[in-house]
């Protein structure tokens, strides 16, 4: 397919052409500010003819594929293609998108469980803020959901994490772009990435519901929204059970929703669940909450854990990534790599 | 209700928060008690938990531009008898009080969990009534000591009533602003077995004794913030010039010292601060 046939401007075409941009595809793999600098236009001009060229050749594959018997099926060849080119949402801890491949999928269900004080929250909050960062940074550029069920979400930390994303984004900027004048601008401030994160409190189980209910409606109004956190799933469902099948009916419909959100609107769920204790022949052990049918209902689970005195990530389940485990650190910036393990790296 | 109505969009940059009534503890705490989530001090008996407990409820009573909630409080005490001489004795000292502070807490005694699930819904009544804005309970672990027994069914029924109670109070921090303290005791670690650790330290100890929470994992999961005080005896002095005179006369060489760290919090670092009580009130050093 020609850049040719793009419903772009006639300018913007003749200046594609002859910097050598012919073919759609070699607009797949360049980004906005080096297409910018090779059109000599504006960044804004260059992401919005990256958008159209996207959006084309998704079209075109869609056209030239082969037919879906059924409506909205698709091969195994198609679904390896699409999660290559799924996006991920950085944690800010280098070691943990290493294991997860790149950080938390859109697209999947992600459970993330741990005792309390390991750093669930830290890392929901630190999801909110890096779904923000901008595709010029290697981000995803989306909104975020924050479904608060437990009151742990604090607008202070929210803040200072954000103010720690921005501060490594003006450093970036200088490292990457001294040439150019708007090198030390970044325009988005701190502030604004409060802004960006559409936060709910709820404060009993039925409210939970129907939230989950209405974030189909409410992320079809706001389609940047690329990450819903639920902190936690488990609060309201852990007290005045008595009938445990309803416990699972509504939990499994709750799990089934969000899965078929995060299909639809290529977002990344992330559910924290908390640990408890589970009588197991004759001796305790921990386990993540809500039960064995609940286990079946996120895509990945990431369980959370001390050892010795540093925190560390281990993947329990997931159907494309091998279980590992690497240490993270909580930092007054937010996640980040555990200080100790880059020691041991170079000791290695 | 419409879930279009639980969102809160844009946020405040800053959640309101409770002084203690000291500047270096609010420090420790990020500026003090944040409302609308619950905030547990865990300590042994005789290390102060009453103390800042006893203090908060003054405290709420200040005007907002003093850190204050400008309201009144209720303290439920499951932990006899209530120390009213001391809040009178704290009050005469604190300046910037309204007039009768004691007028402005109001004090009600609890004697089971079944009897603090009762007294909630009639929160709905009295919070907006007599503007209360703070609550505290102490102590949560007294209510939940010997009433339950040892067996799996028995603890998953008191794990179900933790989340009910949990739930129920932040149901109400929520809607009406309140902070929520509640104190907590302590229980020996037994042996050497490793214990499931919780929160910034393997292992606390408080005067000499390693400890946890009581009240377990479940029920860690229902507060927000934890924190815990704990006392070190120190002799003071060294044992050669030691005034040795008659019997139980030693005793005097011991000084307590007395410490507070976050456990875990939200919005804090694992910090620690030691402090002080005084006829005054407890104070940060």
């Amino acid at each position: 397919m020609e850049v040719s046939s793009l419903p772009i401007s006639a300018s913007q075409r003749a200046k594609l052409l002859s910097a050598g941009y012919t073919s759609l595809s070699s607009l797949s793999s360049v980004s906005p500010s080096r297409l910018a600098q090779d059109l000599k236009i504006s960044e804004n001009e260059a992401a919005e003819i990256l958008k159209i060229a996207s959006r084309r050749s998704g079209l075109e594959k869609i056209e030239t594929g082969s037919h879906p018997i059924m409506n909205g099926a698709q091969t195994a060849w198609e679904m390896l293609h699409e999660e290559e080119s799924s996006i991920c949402i950085t944690t800010s801890c280098s070691d943990l998108d290493e294991i997860l491949g790149g950080g938390i999928r859109c697209k999947e269900v992600t459970e993330i469980g741990g005792v309390p004080g390991i750093g669930k929250t830290q890392l929901g909050i630190q999801l909110a803020v890096n779904v923000q960062i901008p595709a010029d940074y290697g981000g995803v550029g989306g909104k975020a959901i924050y479904i608060d069920t437990e009151g742990s979400f604090m607008v202070e930390r929210a803040l200072q994490i954000a103010e720690a994303c921005y501060e490594d984004m003006v450093e970036y900027n200088s490292l990457l772009r001294k040439d150019s004048v708007a090198a030390y601008q970044v325009d988005k401030q701190p502030k604004d990435f409060l802004e960006n994160i559409f936060y709910f409190r709820v404060c009993t189980y039925t409210e939970q519901i129907a939230v989950i209910n209405y974030l189909e409606k409410f992320v079809s109004e706001h389609k940047d929204i690329k990450v819903v956190v639920i902190d936690s799933i488990t609060f309201h469902f852990r007290q005045d059970f008595e009938d445990m099948a309803l416990r699972t009916r509504l939990l499994s419909g709750m799990a089934l929703k969000l899965m078929k959100l995060a299909k639809k609107f290529n977002l990344a769920v992330v559910l924290l669940n908390q640990v408890t204790t589970k009588y197991n022949e004759g001796s305790f052990q921990l386990t993540l909450a809500l039960g064995d049918s609940w286990a079946h209902a996120s895509t990945n689970r990431i369980i959370l854990y001390w050892n010795g005195n540093e925190r560390y990530a281990y993947i329990d389940k997931s159907p494309s990534l091998r279980s590992a485990s690497a240490p993270y650190a909580v930092t007054g910036r937010g996640i980040r790599n555990s200080a100790s393990n880059s020691k041991r790296v170079k000791l290695m | 209700m419409n879930p279009e109505e639980l969102l809160r969009h844009p946020l405040p940059t800053e959640t309101p928060k409770l002084t203690l009534g000291c500047p270096l503890l609010d420090r420790l705490l990020g500026g003090g008690v944040p409302i609308d989530t619950i905030t547990e001090i865990v300590a042994e008996s005789g290390t102060g938990k009453t103390q800042l407990s006893l203090q908060l409820l003054l405290a709420a009573q200040l005007p907002t531009s003093h850190g204050g909630l400008s309201a009144s409080s209720l303290y439920l005490h499951s932990e006899f008898p209530f120390p009213f001489r001391r809040l009178h004795q704290l009050s005469l000292r604190r300046p910037h009080l309204p007039e009768n502070p004691l007028d402005r807490v109001f004090v009600q005694p609890l004697h089971s969990a079944d009897h603090l699930l009762d007294l909630l819904p009639r929160l709905d009544f009295l919070v907006p009534k007599f503007n209360i804005k703070l609550i505290v309970i102490d102590s949560i672990a007294a209510l939940f000591r010997g009433e339950f027994e040892n067996t799996p069914v028995e603890l998953k029924r008191r794990s179900s009533m933790f989340f009910k109670i949990s739930s129920k109070l932040k149901f109400h921090a929520r809607k009406f602003g309140l902070a929520i303290v509640l104190t907590n005791q302590v229980v020996d670690v037994m042996g050497s077995s490793e214990s499931l650790r919780i929160g910034n330290s393997v292992s606390f100890f408080s005067s000499g004794r390693r400890v946890s929470a009581a009240l377990g994992l479940s029920w860690a999961n229902c507060v927000n913030t934890r924190l815990f005080m704990w006392r070190e005896d120190e002799r003071i002095g060294s044992s050669e010039n030691e005034i040795v005179g008659e019997e139980g006369e030693t005793l005097e060489n011991f000084q307590t010292r007395r410490f507070i760290r976050v456990v875990f919090a939200p919005h804090l670092p694992d910090s620690s601060c030691e402090f002080v009580i005084r006829r005054e009130g407890v104070f940060g050093v």
